[in-house]
């Protein structure tokens, strides 16, 4: 149909074509790696990111980062109860493991809970409050404490100092105020509410 | 069995797999039934032996995976690999070859990839390209009926004689026709090998583009200057009925919403272009003509059914017609270039190989996203004061 | 079909104007035509109301009447403080008099909220009403002033999302509103309370949108409507035709008939042509947007000053005899509705409140009408077939095509599977608007729409954890911090050892307290504590007692 355009030119212009398409894939696919690497932190933060922070040393360090540069020098990655199933998944995850089971010698997986203050026996002896690793207890000396609830991370930490034993950990599902079962069921979805 | 959603929707158009798959296979009717006219009753043999082998392989693949045999088997879609399979083969291979390619098709290509939705190419082709490279004898030799005669004695210029055997075609149709063909497919049925060897070579003939290529010239568009009808039974005018059969399936599927038109139209039209593009005629080099190339082998089947399988296919609108291309560009490619005349294979199982990259990067805008950002002047007009 | 009618809209230029077609969408039958058969009507008083005084994301509660309480028509009964962004608070009233019986949770019949806070009314049939001040001259109001009245007459958007009105308009006074929506779309099968108020109250429906074209101060109004209402459309366009209390300047743009056209944004663009950016409220593009339902309760509240207390819902199923459209008060329970339409008990139904594609199945049929409740579906086996078995995903892209935001579904759902949380972000998981438009079409009979719920929950449940660890790490990291330098300050005092440190303990004497008792007698504190771990040793013993009791061999306390 086109006798005179020559042969050799027409192949040349295609390869040409489709390897400009390829390069181009290639120089978005680059680009999009070099997005993913330069949002990746060091080994260290990626660790500590995946810890639960609940600061409650069940691991034996105090606290979550010194756990995690514990880690990052190849210590276990399954000490940590109250991060779940899910902290030793991602930690497996970041170091390249096999994912293992929780050590059982450092506690086992529970429901979140927190910590709440029985609060007329409590005889206001602080030594809640100096046990705790996020400051969540409030309170003065020989004054009643009382923990804030949005704050606690769950650690245990406050009910064995406690020399009253006036402090429980309850689990969401304990707590039964009337309000939190009235408006916590499928409120979850919520698509589509705007103003 | 069935449970109850768990939310909304509620409603449902009706539309199946099942019915989806169904529709599938009747769209391929004409064109297996043109095959059928021209080259007899091996693609009929062929689909039985496929369809069993293929129902065979898949309930013993579904019983070790532990899944539910029925509901998996009734979605047809191993009906669909299996025919697909058995229109790509030679009529008249011999049953052991079905048997392989297809099972290689259903076992490997698809079960192991984690069956149907999640293999990454199209079992059909894997199970083609497997026997193509395996038994390449086996896989160009394209069966026709007919009577192998003796030609007359001829005395080349060296003075040595020789014997041309002529092939004398029969009915397609006709009981002789169809002896021949459970023959093929069936060679322990005859004792002599070395008969049935010269009987089977006498019926060898070649598809359009292997003549095209060896020949020099199309005796398709030479029985088109001759004036032959298009409907008498040679090979001659076979190639273009039977494509024109698919195509008229393909349009069926259009018709019906079951495929979409990006990728057959994106393929249809690469090959055009480039065939039109590439085609000098007069030129010392052998390119083929458009008319040849869309008509002459199987491009029709592989634009409308075979490329258009949606597990292996690219899933976006903007990535099916790249996908089209890539695939429409190495059709012409390997047919020409490549030492394969079918390539419909090769292209689609290379077209399978784009598919992922195509889905991540040709995806549509997602409505609110990518706006370019029209600055509204910040009005913020008086509110009244109460009364 | 909608191109020839747009081009003879161009051609003959008429009054209506047809809007530009939008991407996806189904076409579902629609069913709408049982429930347009009779006029709305009004239900028997029930002899108990449930009225719903809740918030669907907690929120504050304050109640303004008692329980024990006679009260009557129009009565205040609680005011809610919505804890979404940017909401003030939503009254509740009394539908009709009676006695207030009881607080309690209640089902409720809402899109979204399962259970809420309800009053329970038990009514005496007087329907005694407190005075509502009608508003003679609704057309000098300004706009603050009638964005008060829609605050106190507790309305809410009647569409489905419920977002308080007053709070949506005084959002609009931030970002100036060229254009005021009415959706009268009702895309959704079987759902015909819109449809049926613009034909019956069509006048009143356009004065309201014109009052809330005013409270917002928008320079356009359009009233959106499907091509497929034809009566709706009629009646629409004699009312803006005719002379109304105030010059009616709004316009009438027929949308195309697909599902889901009357989704907030797909409309906008639909209409204007405006698309609103993602994670943006449409007033920032300039756009407002209120349901006809809505205006048609503006209008009762500013013209006769009645507050919100009944809705126009749609009773409808196969198992119904007479499905038909009720105006119904806030509080009904859906019992009490289907047994007006006459139930067949013998055939098992299903409940769905909202439409069959974005509804919610109610468990029970003890639910109570919210202000959004539009639609009940007393569904059959006709109505809902039994699903197929799902299949594996054949990636056909049925669900792409149909997709009205142009998310890939297919897609999102294998991400979805594979808990690709980055992926399905990329993907816009958070851009999908929940139609169900790929479940309706998907040959697989995948419930795609429940799993891409699961996975926003399950990602939005995630991103709150790791907001919250990281809060934890800061307060953590401020007390590692707060107690090294209190360290160090006693260090430094130590070596400097010139001044002493100055008695913190005897800084802070507490004032005796005004009635003489010394508030921190240092007597009464340690008789507390005395107390208290007497209390403790008490209880110690007694466990231990028990332990000794239960078991076979009881030791002797090692202490």
């Amino acid at each position: 149909m086109l006798p005179l355009i020559s042969h050799w030119l027409i192949p040349l212009l295609f390869s040409l074509s489709l390897l400009t398409v390829i390069v181009l894939l290639l120089l978005k696919i680059g680009h999009h790696f070099q997005a993913q690497g330069k949002s990746q932190s060091s080994l260290l933060s990626q660790i500590n990111r995946a810890l639960p922070q609940t600061q409650c040393g069940q691991c034996g360090h105090p606290g979550c980062l010194p756990y995690a540069r514990a880690i990052s020098l190849g210590e276990a990655s399954n000490k940590c109860p109250p991060g779940g199933k899910q902290t030793i998944v991602e930690l497996a995850k970041i170091l390249h493991e096999p994912v293992r089971d929780l050590d059982p010698a450092h506690g086992e997986f529970r429901d979140f809970s927190v910590a709440v203050i029985r609060e007329d026996e409590c005889i206001g002896c602080t030594k809640c409050i100096q046990a705790c690793p996020v400051d969540a207890i409030l309170g003065g000396p020989k004054l009643m404490h009382t923990v804030i609830e949005s704050e606690c991370t769950g650690c245990d930490l406050c009910v064995e100092p406690c020399p009253v034993d006036c402090i429980d950990m309850l689990s969401s599902s304990d707590s039964g105020f009337l309000a939190d079962t009235a408006f916590s069921s499928g409120n979850l979805i919520s698509a589509g509410v705007q103003p | 069995m069935n449970t109850l959603r768990p939310g909304a929707p509620f409603q449902h158009s009706g539309k199946d797999v099942a019915q989806l798959m169904q529709t599938l296979l009747y769209a391929l009717l004409p064109g297996i039934f043109c095959s059928l006219w021209f080259f007899g009753y091996g693609i009929l043999i062929n689909i039985v032996l496929a369809i069993l082998f293929a129902l065979f392989a898949e309930a013993v693949v579904l019983r070790l995976r532990g899944k539910h045999i029925f509901l998996h088997l009734s979605d047809k879609s191993v009906l669909v690999t299996a025919v697909l399979f058995a229109v790509a083969i030679p009529p008249g291979s011999p049953w052991w070859l079905t048997a392989i390619g297809i099972v290689f098709a259903v076992v490997i290509a698809k079960h192991l990839y984690g069956g149907l939705g999640q293999n990454p190419f199209n079992p059909a082709m894997c199970g083609y390209a497997m026997l193509l490279l395996a038994f390449p004898l086996e896989m160009t030799s394209w069966h026709v009926p007919g009577e192998v005669l003796n030609g007359p004695l001829t005395v080349d210029s060296l003075g040595i004689p020789t014997t041309t055997t002529e092939r004398q075609l029969i009915s397609p149709l006709s009981w002789t026709a169809f002896q021949q063909s459970a023959l093929l497919a069936f060679p322990f049925a005859v004792s002599n090998t070395v008969q049935l060897q010269e009987f089977i070579d006498g019926l060898v003939l070649a598809t359009p583009l292997i003549e095209f290529k060896m020949a020099g010239h199309s005796a398709l568009l030479a029985a088109r200057d001759s004036g032959a009808s298009l409907f008498a039974r040679g090979s001659e005018t076979a190639w273009e009925i039977i494509n024109i059969g698919y195509l008229l399936g393909g349009l069926f599927l259009l018709y019906k919403r079951i495929i979409s038109w990006h990728i057959p139209l994106a393929i249809i039209a690469t090959v055009l272009a480039v065939s039109a593009l590439m085609y000098a005629p007069g030129s010392v080099a052998v390119y083929g003509t458009p008319y040849l190339h869309l008509f002459g082998s199987a491009t029709m089947i592989g634009a409308f059914f075979i490329a258009t399988d949606p597990v292996s296919a690219a899933t976006t609108k903007s990535g099916k017609i790249i996908y089209g291309i890539i695939i429409g560009v190495s059709i012409y490619a390997i047919r020409v270039w490549g030492s394969y005349l079918d390539s419909i294979a090769f292209a689609v199982l290379f077209g399978n190989f784009c598919a992922p990259v195509l889905d991540q990067y040709c995806r549509p805008r997602i409505f609110g996203h990518g706006l370019r950002r029209h600055s509204r002047p910040a009005v913020i007009s008086e509110r009244p004061a109460k009364p | 079909m909608s191109a020839l009618n747009w081009i003879s809209s161009k051609l003959f230029a008429g009054d209506t104007v047809y809007a530009r077609h939008t991407y996806g969408g189904i076409r579902p039958q629609s069913f709408k035509q049982h429930s347009l058969r009779s006029r709305i009507m009004s239900t028997p008083i029930p002899a108990q109301l449930t009225i719903p005084v809740g918030a669907a994301d907690g929120g504050t509660i304050t109640q303004l009447v008692a329980v024990g309480e006679q009260v009557l028509k129009y009565q205040k009964l609680a005011s809610i403080q919505l804890n979404r962004d940017g909401c003030s608070e939503v009254f509740a009233h009394a539908p009709t008099s009676g006695v207030i019986a009881e607080i309690k949770s209640a089902r409720v019949a809402d899109h979204r909220i399962q259970q809420q806070l309800c009053l329970l009314l038990t009514t005496d049939g007087h329907d005694d009403a407190l005075v509502v001040e009608p508003s003679y001259d609704p057309v000098n109001l300004n706009s603050a002033e009638i964005v008060d009245i829609i605050r106190e007459a507790g309305i809410i958007g009647m569409g489905g999302a419920g977002f308080p009105s007053a709070d949506k308009l005084d959002s609009a006074f931030n970002s100036a509103i060229d254009i005021l929506i009415i959706n009268a779309t009702e895309c959704e099968p079987y759902i015909t309370a819109d449809e049926s108020l613009i034909r019956e109250r069509a006048k009143k429906t356009v004065l309201g949108a014109e009052l809330l074209q005013r409270a917002c101060s928008a320079t356009r109004c359009v009233f959106a409507i499907e091509e497929s209402k034809r009566d709706a459309i009629e009646a629409l366009t004699k009312a803006l035709q005719a002379d109304t209390e105030v010059a009616s300047s709004c316009e009438l743009v027929i949308i195309p008939t697909k599902y889901p056209a009357g989704s907030e944004n797909l409309l906008i663009h639909c209409v204007t042509g405006i698309e609103v950016p993602s994670g943006e409220y449409p007033a920032q593009s300039g756009v407002l947007m209120l349901n006809s339902g809505t205006a048609y309760a503006v209008c009762e509240a500013v013209v006769q000053g009645k507050p919100c207390i009944s809705r126009i819902t749609t009773l409808c199923g196969e198992t119904l005899q007479t499905p038909k459209n009720f105006e119904v008060l806030i509080g009904t329970s859906a019992n009490f509705l289907f047994d007006l339409c006459g139930i067949d008990n013998s055939v098992a139904h299903r409940s769905i409140v909202g439409g069959p594609l974005m509804g919610r199945e109610l468990n029970a049929d003890d639910a109570v009408i919210y202000k959004t409740t539009n639609c009940l579906i007393a569904a059959g086996p006709a109505d809902i077939p039994m699903p197929a078995e799902e299949r594996a995903c054949i990636r056909c892209g049925f669900c792409a095509d149909v997709c009205p935001v142009r998310l890939l579904p297919q897609q999102l759902l294998a991400f979805s599977k594979s808990s690709d949380t980055d992926a399905l972000v990329e993907h816009g998981l958070f851009d999908c608007i929940e139609c169900g438009a790929c479940d309706y079409v998907c040959p697989s009979h995948i419930a795609l729409v429940s799993t891409y719920k699961d996975s926003k929950a399950c990602i939005e449940a995630r991103q709150q954890e790791v907001d919250r660890s990281a809060y934890w790490q800061q307060r953590f990291q401020y007390r590692q911090y707060r107690l090294k330098k209190d360290k160090d300050q006693s260090l430094a005092r130590k070596s400097a050892n010139k001044t002493p440190a100055p008695k913190l303990e005897k800084k802070a004497t507490p004032a005796p307290l005004p009635n003489g008792q010394d508030f921190f007698s240092k007597e009464k504190a340690s008789a507390e504590i005395a107390a208290a771990v007497a209390r403790v040793k008490a209880r110690r013993e007694a466990k231990t007692r028990v332990n000794g009791e239960s078991h076979a061999a009881p030791k002797d306390d090692p202490k």
